[in-house]
């Protein structure tokens, strides 16, 4: 019997704007000291959900707990536990980096000396140095992250939430976050974490939920979503319209074809991987119909929507209902 | 790699102080986030260009070229003018308060400090006080200006005391409807617009160049119940000892004008906190 107080719980969680439900009787938990990741498409409510858990905007109906206080109840006692750094940097530009988490620091309820120890020391660690003293405005989108990434731990939260965290970021400013967050679980942070991106759930989170619609879609380890949408896949790209005919005539009926014809491609599960990729490319080269690209890859987030749910995922409402709506 | 440098066990970091009781913090986190707001003005100089070289403008404007073809009857048009300058920066000061309350609202910063665990009202009143600050500085400008220019006020010790609380209530009032202004229309060049269509326009009407008497009919009756008219007014009697008429808040101007003000702030400073609990960075 696990006795902790949980990290996170929600019960019934639900956001609404109107006629729009942007979360829909939510329910999550997250353990102490484990990483729970909220996956799903733009619009799907993943920082609607969050911005709830952080106090930012109040639940239409449902509860919410944060280390065992009520959101809305006692929602001060909730922002001294948790942490939100979110998809647009939350800093003061016309500050540099260094006053920027000085700032956070002495917010928090650090003096100043022990806020400027802690703001160099979150310098040293990630890896702000050469641009510390430099305004906010005039940096990079990875190294506002990074600086952001550090005034959200300026004291230790009990629940850090990161969202979207890699969205719009360079392949080596995305490494640096997940080289972090792996350190910061390491030290025993739990950590709410939410993504576009199946690799980015599968590569950092012990629990995955699956969102759509502001509703759960499918939850598990990383493990056991995979088991369910298979391991890789290999796409077959055509020429043209014909093409992809062809190729399905050639295809269906031995492997588990999904045709997607506006990119022209069929995709085919390959869980023995490298030897499914010759059995397929072999059919192709018999069939003698020329294509584009024959290619081994990750199953991405539409082939987890598409195994999960039968459907891929929703396309945004209006324009990105997580944003207007707030 | 480069996030290898992880913390020495040997040097733990500081240990976050116990929580002092609400008032302290609330002192201790207003003035934390006025500081960051004094902060930045050096690095956005432009920012303080309404407060400042837009009031000289206005007081070279009408001293040398309005000036010269209005009359006031039984006083210099200096004595008249600054009263009327000082009272209209006082309004502009919902413009200044609104743009920069509007542009804090539509980057994340305020999200940041919303889900601190730091005083809701602490947040707010660092933005207005920080706003006050500023137009301190221009009404600063304008007052040395005119009184560079020939402006002779006529007053004693206490009247300048008296004056200055003025000045500093009116400040604090206007900002207040500023901010709650800022904060409902959530963008900066909207809060410009509606500002100027608002502010402008009543600043005129409040005898702050001409006097009220001798409006037309219609713009004579929102003179005479423009709170910047009783401002001007309330002003202009403190520093020149002169007396206006037309309603009951020209007559009795400083009480007309703390009247005025309690009632701006009465409304306003609830208001905004409300908002400021529902609203959110877009």
């Amino acid at each position: 019997m696990a006795s902790a107080t949980p990290a996170v719980e929600t019960d019934g969680l639900t956001k609404r704007y109107g006629d729009f439900t942007a979360v829909d009787a939510l329910d999550l938990r997250v353990e102490p000291g484990t990483v729970v990741s909220i996956l799903g498409p733009n619009g799907a409510g993943k920082t609607t959900t969050v911005r709830m858990l952080a106090t930012l905007i109040a639940p239409t109906s449902g509860t919410a707990r944060v280390g065992g206080h009520d959101v809305t109840r006692e929602a001060d006692a909730v922002r001294g536990v948790i942490s939100l750094t979110g998809q647009f940097a939350a800093l003061e530009g016309n500050l540099t980096a260094r006053e920027n988490l000085v700032l956070m620091g002495r917010l928090r309820g650090h003096g100043k000396k022990a806020a400027t120890t802690i703001a160099d020391h979150l310098i040293e660690r990630f890896d702000i140095g050469e641009f510390r003293d430099r305004l906010i405005k005039g940096l990079s989108g990875g190294q506002r992250r990074r600086v952001d990434l550090a005034a959200s731990l300026v004291v230790q939260p009990q629940l850090l939430v990161l969202d979207e965290p890699t969205t719009g970021l360079d392949p080596r400013s995305r490494q640096v976050v997940w080289q972090t967050v792996r350190d910061l679980v390491a030290e025993g942070v739990t950590l709410l974490l939410t993504t576009q991106y199946l690799e980015e759930a599968d590569a950092l989170a012990e629990h995955i939920v699956l969102i759509d619609h502001g509703r759960e879609v499918a939850a598990g380890t990383p493990t056991q979503l995979k088991a369910r949408i298979g391991e890789q896949r290999v796409d077959v790209v055509a020429i043209d319209a014909a093409g992809v005919d062809g190729l399905h005539a050639a295809l269906d009926g031995r492997f588990d074809v999904t045709v997607s014809r506006g990119s022209r491609t069929l995709s085919i599960p390959a869980p023995e991987e490298s030897l499914d990729l010759e059995r397929i490319s072999a059919v192709v080269r018999e069939s003698g119909v020329p294509i584009d690209e024959l290619a081994l890859r990750r199953p991405t987030l539409d082939d987890a929507f598409l195994a999960l749910t039968g459907q891929p995922p929703a396309p945004d409402p209006e324009t990105d209902g997580e944003e207007v709506a707030a | 790699m480069s996030t290898e440098t992880a913390p020495t066990p040997g040097t733990p970091l500081p240990a976050l102080p116990a929580r002092p009781a609400v008032v302290s913090r609330y002192v201790r986190e207003t003035l934390l986030l006025v500081g960051r707001q004094l902060r930045t003005i050096p690095r956005v100089p432009e920012r303080l260009s309404d407060v400042t070289i837009q009031p000289v403008i206005f007081t070279l404007l009408f001293l040398y070229v309005f000036g010269s073809a209005i009359a006031i009857p039984g006083t210099r048009y200096q004595d008249y003018l600054l009263p009327g300058l000082i009272g209209q920066s006082i309004a502009f000061g919902v413009i200044g308060a609104g743009t920069a309350t509007a542009t804090d609202f539509s980057t994340g910063v305020i999200d940041r400090f919303r889900s601190l665990p730091v005083t809701r009202l602490a947040v707010i009143s660092a933005q207005v006080i920080g706003q006050v600050l500023e137009q301190i500085l221009g009404m600063a400008i304008v007052a040395g200006l005119g009184l560079l220019l020939g402006w002779k006020p006529d007053v004693g010790a206490g009247d300048v005391v008296l004056l200055l609380l003025l000045i500093l209530l009116g400040l604090f009032a206007f900002t207040w409807f500023g901010v709650l202004m800022g904060m409902i229309v959530r963008s900066s060049d909207a809060m410009q617009g509606v500002g100027f269509a608002i502010v402008f326009p009543l600043s005129f009407l409040a005898g702050t160049f001409v006097p009220i008497e001798g409006m037309d009919a219609v713009p004579q009756f929102i003179g005479e119940w423009d709170p910047i008219s009783t401002l001007v007014a309330g002003i202009r009697h403190v520093s020149q000892g002169t007396n206006a008429t037309g309603s009951w808040p020209l007559e009795h101007p400083v009480i007309g004008m703390v009247l005025w003000c309690a009632l701006i702030m009465g409304v306003c400073i609830p208001l905004a906190l409300r908002r400021f609990r529902t609203t959110s960075a877009a």
